[in-house]
């Protein structure tokens, strides 16, 4: 502080006697200063001292400086020391950051000065180009608070900086420029920089990886010593996470410039990791890698690309490693975690690496498949419960789109004539299902429902399962103890966990459907739920689920059963549930905020054991099968008889007031079209007359015409006659002679001559007449 | 998967002429009749061979549309060839050339090696500009020139690996620096097992201080 304050005496003389000056009145001098200076060195000098006080007098120096600071990066852009100064200070007040200084100082400040500034400065698109414009400026004073001033506008407002950046010329190239800085401070604020200015803009996310992102960051992380690395290293990842995320065209990049590979070693555990033991960043970088693995194969991305980059992965032991961290010891809980969900996004959906997955052994003794080591952690109570979301979630992963794995599964559970002892998935699921920890229910449950996945062999093949239930009793079939537990259970997430199990069971398998009705009890059991009226906390998802449950009995029942038949249920659900309370029970599922979380996505995200209740494979099956079971009931027909529409949901409401609209709107096209009709049909009445009055007149025109050619022809044959021969003349002459006066016999010839001239012209405008005619 | 080298291609030109298809076609080889408009850009890549060495295509297919054209330019400088492409079935495309060279000439490396095309030479009987204008625009311009058709694959391969062996040329001539990643070409990684951790030490090693001014 003693330095600025004698800073601020040399720029601003001695103090005069009396009292000092205030903030404001300071800064308004040193604001005045570096505009009227016209040396260098003074306005300078005055810079610096607004410096000092812009965290102290923010909003002073802020709304008196910001103009003319940025006036001195356009005028003295020659002088680093100036452009320093001035390019902190703008920092400074555009800082999202609430200074220690400035709190003390103004206690009532509310509002987000920084950000209020930072639009300020970001109303001239140029002011952005110009510090640009200085990252190229190689002095340290320059082009450090260039980066540092760039980060702050991009974090007060980040879609501004963005949209400025893409179309300033050269922009991102500038920037990327600097992670080859060799000055350690400007490279590394250079990645903060371009973490906060990737995020969410696929289009510089686009451009940075062209520009070699990749390459640069990878060389960072090398010289920075890989996963051992300091923060640096987690901000690279970062960065490239932010790359990667949801920008398929950068995935598709990283996958084809065999950036893959380069993950890889990074997973490889140094043989004496467990003495020298986990450091905090070294478990911040883990995850880091880890998440990045994760992006390129998430199951949100297309599928050619997930199959593309998993392949990859499998090809360049980064699966195999990844195997190996499992199967560490000493690996802390949350990697261990995370390289659980991280394995079953690199396999799921894709076989060879399901297979590669099923042959991988702990190193136990005897050597067990990881995946009964993992389950074996699932049914444990003492597990975290994350790490038991996870194994559940890698083992969907493995059955994912899995035939031969999900009959692996299910061999495990039937009779074997080889004694085989050792502890199998399948038996690890069994006992998890009937256990006393409803958690472990609800977890075998669902994984178990998972080997049944479009999978209609392995439906059939689980119903020969039968289990042992008390000694000396007789064995009972899996589905049939299922259905017996179901009605046991006390807690909610056992039952839910049950319920999905069968609907998975159920739906398509007539012969699951013949056995579930043939418990004593079941029948009763779902009727029951479905038809209560109140329930507390979630059980309307029970009750749902019971309904869906019932309603899967009636479309996929083959008949079989004496007293269930498909008509005889209908009529359970019509007398004793009715109609109307049944699709609302339905209905309740879909709408519930649980349903909407499951079926997001196929992990399974809980905070808390007491979230668990659907999952995201039911929830798909609950879309598909709803609206075929109310059409198996025939529900259509009772909703168009009978329902008042007060006893409609709201839903439902809506969809009927829709349908009024729509025939109201279409009665009345039917009453235009209708007028339509009428005026076409007369219009047509009036031309058919039209029509028929000119028939006639046409027949008139063409017996005139006839009655003029026969005339023509009598005249033609006449005229003929004159022109080519002399001796029909002589009576035609005859006639002449009487009708003309007597004229002597030369005259008589030139008259007959006249008068065949005349006739002939008659002729002709006869003809042209009758061609009008 | 090594390759020798790699080369970055950009491909240019206005909206509608087939520059997706003509990546689609190349990369996958299939053809889409109906293609979505590119936002921004996407990319493709694919391996071939040029004297008997392998080369990876590092494909980047731009938006036509005007709205992208800032954010396409930034992907000129670091390019080592570019697709010029026009549709022979519509004039104004043909007509906008000159905007697209000057563009492509101003904010690229000078060595950019530019191939014309033009596209849909499948449907002759719509056909707006002749052959030999092309030919002669190419001449002028000195660029190459190539007649394609994404949708029956003709001459597409071509123009591709044309567009390399030109680049392949250029470096046997010592025209590039092909330690300078900026122009677009790299080295591929050095086959050297001994360095398994650390795949890319080959190709980066030149670069750097190039971020000093």
């Amino acid at each position: 502080m003693d330095y600025f304050r004698s800073g601020l005496k040399s720029v601003l003389g001695a103090p005069s006697t009396g009292s000092l000056p205030t903030g404001a009145e300071t800064v308004e001098r040193l604001v005045s200063r570096v505009s009227t200076s016209t040396l260098l060195e003074d306005r300078r000098d005055a810079c610096r001292a607004l410096k000092a006080l812009s965290k102290k007098y923010r909003l002073e120096v802020g709304a008196q400086g910001i103009d003319v600071l940025r006036q001195v990066l356009e005028l003295d852009r020659s002088d680093p020391e100036i452009i320093g100064y001035c390019l902190d200070t703008l920092c400074n007040i555009t800082s999202k950051e609430v200074f220690e200084e400035e709190s003390e100082n103004n206690v009532n400040m509310k509002v987000n000065v920084g950000e209020q500034f930072t639009e300020m400065f970001l109303k001239n698109s140029e002011n952005v180009t110009l510090v640009l414009g200085f990252l190229e400026e190689y002095d340290f004073r320059v082009r450090w608070p260039a980066v540092k001033l760039l980060t702050s506008l991009v974090v007060s407002k980040p879609k501004e900086i963005q949209d400025i950046i893409l179309v300033s010329p050269m922009g991102v190239s500038k920037l990327m420029d600097l992670l080859v800085e060799n000055r350690e401070v400007i490279r590394n604020d250079a990645l903060l920089l371009l973490i906060n200015l990737t995020k969410s803009n696929a289009n510089i996310q686009k451009i940075v990886a062209f520009e070699n992102a990749f390459d640069r960051l990878f060389d960072v992380i090398n010289e920075e010593g890989w996963t051992d690395g300091g923060i640096v290293v987690e901000d690279c990842l970062l960065l490239m996470l932010n790359l990667l995320k949801n920008n398929t065209s950068n995935i598709n990049f990283f996958k084809e410039g065999s950036y893959i590979q380069k993950l890889s070693p990074m997973f490889v555990l140094p043989p004496n990791l467990e003495e020298v033991g986990w450091s905090p960043q070294k478990v911040s970088n883990f995850h880091c890698v880890l998440q990045l693995v994760r992006t390129l194969v998430s199951p949100n991305n297309p599928v050619q690309i997930v199959t593309a980059c998993q392949k990859t992965m499998r090809n360049s032991n980064l699966l195999e490693a990844l195997c190996n961290i499992l199967m560490a010891s000493g690996v802390p809980a949350d990697i261990l975690t995370e390289t659980i969900n991280t394995v079953g996004e690199v396999i799921r959906g894709n076989l060879t690496n399901q297979e590669y997955f099923a042959n991988v052994l702990a190193p136990s003794n005897p050597p067990r498949p990881a995946i009964v080591v993992l389950l074996m952690s699932m049914v444990n109570e003492k597990q975290p419960f994350a790490l038991r979301c996870a194994v559940l979630y890698c083992f969907q992963c493995f059955l994912f789109k899995n035939e031969i794995g999900q009959g692996l599964v299910v061999q495990t559970l039937l009779p074997s004539n080889t004694g085989n002892t050792a502890l199998t998935t399948g038996q690890l699921l069994c006992s998890g299902l009937f256990s006393n920890d409803h958690l472990s229910n609800w977890f075998s449950a669902v994984a178990l429902s998972h080997c049944l996945i479009e999978n209609p062999a392995q439906k059939e093949q689980l119903l020969r399962v039968l289990l042992a239930t008390n000694l000396g009793a007789q064995p009972v079939s899996l589905l049939h103890q299922c259905a017996v537990f179901l009605q046991h259970t006390s807690k909610l997430q056992a039952k839910l966990g049950i319920l999905m199990l069968l609907s998975n069971w159920m739906a398509h398998c007539p012969q699951a459907v013949k056995i579930f009705l043939n418990v004593p009890g079941a029948m009763a059991f779902l009727t029951a739920q479905t038809s209560a009226s109140e329930y507390d906390n979630n059980e309307e998802l029970l009750q749902g689920l019971c309904a869906f449950i019932m309603g899967l009995c009636v479309a996929f029942n083959d008949n079989s059963v004496p007293n269930y038949s498909k008509e005889n249920l209908s009529q359970l659900i019509e007398k004793r549930v009715g109609i109307e309370t049944y699709c609302k029970k339905l209905g309740e599922v879909s709408r519930h905020e649980v349903y909407a979380k499951a079926a997001k996505q196929p992990q399974i995200k809980a905070k808390h054991s007491t979230e668990l209740l659907l999952e995201f494979e039911f929830c798909k099956l609950f879309k598909v099968l709803e609206g075929i079971i109310i059409h198996a009931l025939g529900v259509q027909r009772d909703l168009s008889n009978g329902i008042s529409e007060l006893s409609l949901s709201e839903h439902e409401n809506a969809l009927l007031l829709q349908y009024k609209e729509l025939i109201r709107d279409q009665d009345k096209k039917l009453q235009d079209f209708q007028r339509k009709l009428n005026n076409l049909q007369k219009e047509k009445e009036q031309l058919e007359s039209l029509s028929t009055e000119l028939k006639e007149r046409n027949n008139e025109f063409s017996d005139q015409i006839t009655l003029l050619k026969a005339q023509l022809a009598a005249l033609g044959s006449s005229i003929n006659g004159t022109e080519t021969n002399t001796m029909p003349l002589i009576p035609y002459t005859a006639t002449l002679n009487t009708t003309a006066s007597q004229t002597n016999e030369p005259n008589h010839q030139d008259n007959l001559l006249e008068r065949i001239k005349q006739l002939e012209k008659e002729k002709a405008e006869k003809d042209a007449e009758l061609e009008k005619n | 998967m090594s390759y020798a080298y790699l080369f970055k291609y950009i491909i240019i030109g206005d909206t509608g002429v087939g520059k997706s298809c003509l990546l689609l076609q190349f990369t996958d080889k299939r053809f889409q009749p109906v293609h979505d408009l590119t936002i921004g850009v996407e990319f493709g890549a694919r391996m071939i061979t040029i004297d008997s060495k392998q080369i990876k295509l590092q494909i980047w297919d731009t938006a036509g549309q005007e709205a992208f054209r800032s954010i396409t330019r930034s992907y000129y400088r670091g390019a080592a060839g570019a697709l010029l492409v026009y549709d022979i079935t519509r004039r104004e495309t043909f007509n906008h050339l000159t905007t697209w060279l000057d563009d492509a000439r101003q904010h690229s490396n000078s060595n950019m090696v530019i191939m014309l095309i033009g596209n849909k030479s499948d449907l002759e009987s719509r056909r707006e500009v002749k052959k030999e204008e092309g030919e002669a625009f190419a001449r002028e311009h000195g660029l190459v020139f190539m007649e394609t058709s994404a949708k029956t694959a003709a001459n597409v391969e071509e123009a591709f690996i044309n567009t390399a062996k030109e680049i392949y040329e250029k470096i046997q001539e010592g025209v590039f620096d092909i330690n300078n990643e900026a122009n677009g070409i790299k080295i591929g990684p050095q086959h050297s097992p001994t360095n398994p951790s650390l795949p890319g030490a080959g190709g980066a090693g030149g670069s750097q201080g190039s971020g000093c001014c």
